[in-house]
């Protein structure tokens, strides 16, 4: 079956980096590939997150299934997860208890024995795994408040005790949003904008300025010096069509054209700690392929199914 | 045949004692008379998904 080619080398460039956040450019491909990649982030790039949750003592005001479910949302450094095994296929144990490829043990123990109210916090989760630690946020969040305090889990008073073995494991956020390595992934379109210089000469200075302040965001400006509207930050633009919207209403249709580029997306990325952004979008990238890897090999036998089985079970319409 | 059952502790919904029960003893409490009383929480490790 030989057919035309439809591959193409699409190009990133980074304008910022932090260790929870990230903005790129990513040109010369198509929305499907854009979309896949942000899906691919948010749903199948694995982290490490709380599963099981065995409860010794509870006597807080908080019942034991509420805390189960509150310990599982606490993003963990997961940096180790693209090498682990999910529980389900890891052959060296049952899924249960101490497995260095797939699971990692927690234990908590906390008691009030003062009349001051005690925070348990993501902080007194003791990990047998000091590559696996619940997220550490005193660092972004500046040195404001006195303290570094972690995620709370439950608050005890006088004579509440709280003691628990949670266990960890590796999944995608496909199967629950605990897993989800991202907070928010967004693209938007980069928007090429063109002013119909001729009819701008055509309006007043006025009109100019109630033009430009048609914008909901500050996208045109006007210079006084020259008299000239110009644009500022295209990608301001949220594709709100009101000064497309107020050219008509000026009785100057086509004043100014704007355009979503089909190949170019601007992307931002926010993690949750979980995985530097930066390396977020590394991970994606390799699932991505790995994904296309099974396409491949599903096409030329039947066996590789077996092999990839986890892929396979993927591109059954897992 | 059985042995001796062992007794249940019972909490009092009223003065907060905790009254030992056996098998068709009377639900009251020893100390304050009252009807109501509550079971305790297990003290075996209870098991949880968190999900």
């Amino acid at each position: 079956m030989e057919g035309k080619s439809y591959q193409r080398l699409p190009r990133v460039k980074i304008r910022e980096m932090r260790d929870d956040y990230m903005k790129f450019e990513l040109r010369d491909t198509d929305a499907s590939v854009a979309n896949a990649l942000r899906r691919v982030m948010i749903a199948e790039v694995p982290t490490v997150a709380i599963d099981l949750v065995e409860i010794e003592i509870n006597s807080s005001v908080l019942n034991d299934e509420f805390i189960a479910h509150r310990l599982g949302l606490i993003p963990l450094t997961s940096d180790r997860a693209m090498s682990m095994r999910f529980s389900r296929d890891c052959d060296a144990c049952d899924g249960d208890g101490q497995c260095e490829f797939c699971s990692v043990e927690f234990h908590l123990r906390a008691k009030c024995h003062s009349d001051q109210t005690l925070d348990v916090t993501s902080k007194d989760l003791l990990s047998s795994d000091h590559t696996v630690v619940p997220v550490d946020f005193s660092d972004s969040a500046g040195m404001e408040s006195s303290e570094q305090k972690g995620i709370i889990i439950v608050k005890l008073r006088r004579g509440q005790e709280l003691r628990l073995r949670a266990i960890a494991r590796k999944g995608i956020g496909k199967d629950h949003a605990k897993w989800s390595p991202a907070a928010t992934v967004t693209f938007m379109y980069e928007p090429d904008i063109r002013i119909n210089e001729e009819l701008m000469d055509m309006l007043t200075l006025d009109e100019k300025k109630a033009w430009v302040e048609s914008s909901p965001t500050k996208v045109f400006d006007f210079d006084p010096k020259t008299e000239k509207v110009m644009v500022v930050d295209p990608e301001a633009y949220t594709y709100d069509d009101e000064v497309i919207k107020k050219a008509e209403a000026m009785g100057k249709p086509g004043l100014v054209d704007i355009i979503a580029k089909e190949d170019s997306f601007i992307f931002t990325v926010e993690s949750t700690g979980a995985v530097k952004a930066s390396q977020l979008l590394l991970n994606a990238i390799e699932i991505l392929k790995q994904k296309l890897d099974a396409v491949r090999l599903s096409e030329d036998t039947v066996e590789a199914d077996d092999q990839f089985g986890e892929l396979g079970a993927h591109m059954r319409g897992g | 045949m059985d042995p001796q059952p062992e007794p249940v502790y019972y909490i009092c919904g009223d003065c907060g004692m905790e009254i030992p029960l056996k098998p068709n003893d009377v639900i009251q409490c020893r100390e304050c008379g009252y009807r109501i009383l509550y079971k305790k929480r297990t003290r075996r490790i209870v098991q949880y998904e968190a999900r």
